[in-house]
């Protein structure tokens, strides 16, 4: 079957330092496949060659066999694929009910965006506590509920969140992994993680690819790779 | 004493109205325009030209005045001020664009309209007196209209969804992005919007004051003013600072008018110990 999502050999710079090289990696239907490395291994410039934030240099990125790279922001979205950013990025300044307004603000009809609401709000019911609170002055697990909420408003295929667990009180975290993993099932969203916290990460999974310096170093199943000697060498701290 | 705040209160409304359009280009795409004062003129010239010179009625002349800025607005954007930000990373590229522009738009206005100080009717005659307050109707008519557009405009960047993706715009614009915003288009439409608010000023106060060619740049430097006082890109503050400094200076031109001409040399040098205790004005956030 094709994948949801395919990159084929994808190279992308900023100036003239390399971010990625010779990436190739795959999203299928359902799944949710997490990326891990270290910071500046190229996990987050993944997410921004997908969004169109950052334009590649080399290789093709396909989204249901379509050829997407190139495509502006504005036009990825509308094509089904919602992106949680790094450092969550709220608008500090509008209401929770604003905030998810803008996730939808793709859609119309008002009626199942009001349904799509509920939805976000039964999911996160810390959420409808602060309704009408301003997103900015809540805490770092409430913005990323928020941010999490607000993707899942324009009704994606494919979610892409970007270190949701950064800055996040370790107890929200165990939060938000249970959540990634009920969206992915319940709402049927292929899912791309990047994170550092690599045992979450891998928990929350089935598959993954360990990137090192812009390059893909291991890849696999996430069980397996919670296991492996190697992985939890580099990637785990080594103990468990 | 009420006649002072009378003044001031129906001063504020016009002030306010250009300081939020100001306000809303700052806000959207970082750019200060130089040429705020110079659309308020050719405002003034379009109602001018309509209601004074052709006849029709006031409020066609006003609608004109509108859409002409709104339209010199949208094309500025698009052809001036996004292909420079396109191109110069530098804040002062856009700066001396808008300082060229409005440069050029004095030199239109005067080639279109000459130099000569221009007014017409009134748009109803008569004069309000009380006891202790005597306001002509056209200026309580004029107040109205600038208060009813100013609420007008909160509504729409508060409730439409046109406004929150503004709003969303000014606040963070990669995430804007990422919900689908288009930012060329919003850019163009909330540069259109900043225009007209000043062309409709100046249309609305061609009434009252009349309009010469020369009166862009103080008109520009005024609403500067108000945004500094109430913190730039803040719709809130610009409000707030409309008013204060319609209140100054009908306090000012009261109380100082023994010492002469000197109502702006006081709010200047109030303005620059305020500025220098409280360097973001009265609401130093972006946008609320």
């Amino acid at each position: 079957m094709e994948p949801l999502l395919k990159f084929d050999d994808v190279e992308l710079y900023y100036d003239h330092v390399y971010a990625l090289k010779g990436v190739s990696i795959e999203v299928h239907e359902g799944e949710t496949v997490a990326l891990i490395g270290a910071n500046g291994a190229g996990k987050s410039s993944i997410l921004r060659a997908i969004t169109g934030l950052r334009k590649i240099r080399k290789g093709e990125i396909r989204y249901h066999g379509s050829r997407i790279d190139g495509t502006a922001p504005d036009e990825i979205v509308r094509m089904g694929i919602s992106m949680v950013p790094e450092a969550r990025r709220v608008f500090p300044f509008m209401t929770v009910r604003d905030n998810l307004l803008m996730g939808a603000f793709t859609r119309t009809n008002k009626i199942e965006i009001q349904q799509s609401i509920d939805m976000v709000l039964t999911r996160f019911p810390r959420l409808k506590e602060r309704f009408s609170q301003q997103a900015g002055t809540m805490s770092g697990g409430e913005q990323q509920m928020l941010v999490i909420g607000r993707a899942l408003m324009a009704r994606p295929r494919l979610l892409l969140l970007d270190e949701p667990s950064l800055g996040v009180a370790p107890k929200l975290v165990q939060d938000i992994a249970r959540s990634i993993v009920a969206i992915n099932r319940d709402e049927k969203v292929s899912v791309l993680l990047v994170e550092q916290n690599s045992r979450m990460a891998l928990r929350v999974s089935q598959r993954a690819y360990a990137l090192t310096t812009g390059k893909v170093a291991l890849s696999g199943n996430s069980a397996e790779m919670l296991a492996d000697e190697r992985v939890r060498h580099l990637y785990l701290g080594g103990e468990i | 004493m009420e006649q002072v705040i009378a003044n001031g209160l129906y001063l504020g409304a016009q002030y306010a109205l250009i300081a939020l359009g100001l306000t809303l280009i700052f806000a959207l795409m970082n750019v200060l325009n130089f040429a705020h004062g110079q659309m308020y003129v050719l405002g003034g010239f379009v109602t001018y030209s309509i209601y004074g010179q052709l006849k029709l009625p006031f409020v066609i002349a006003l609608i004109c005045s509108g859409v002409t800025l709104a339209i010199v607005g949208a094309l500025m954007e698009k052809f001036l001020f996004r292909t420079v930000i396109r191109r110069s990373k530098r804040e002062e590229s856009t700066m001396l664009l808008a300082a060229a522009t409005a440069f050029f738009l004095d030199a239109v206005v005067l080639l279109l309209f000459g130099e000569k100080q221009r007014g017409v009717p009134k748009i109803i005659s008569g004069v309000f007196v009380s006891d202790r307050v005597i306001l002509p109707y056209d200026r309580i008519l004029v107040g109205v209209v600038a208060i009813v557009m100013i609420a007008t405009f909160m509504l729409f960047m508060q409730y439409s969804k046109p406004g929150r993706a503004m709003r969303a715009l000014a606040q963070d614009r990669i995430a804007a992005q990422l919900m689908g915003v288009k930012v060329e288009r919003y850019s163009m439409i909330g540069f259109a919007l900043g225009a007209m608010l000043a062309g409709i000023v100046g249309g609305l106060l061609v009434s009252i004051t009349g309009v010469n060619s020369g009166i862009g740049g103080p008109i520009s430097i005024k609403a500067f003013l108000m945004v500094m006082i109430g913190g730039a890109g803040v719709v809130g503050g610009a409000i707030a600072g409309g008013f204060i400094l319609g209140m100054m200076e009908s306090v000012g031109l009261t109380v100082l008018r023994a010492y002469g001409d000197i109502t702006y040399l006081v709010i200047f040098a109030l303005l620059m110990i305020f500025l220098s205790i409280r360097p973001h004005g009265l609401m130093g956030k972006p946008w609320g």
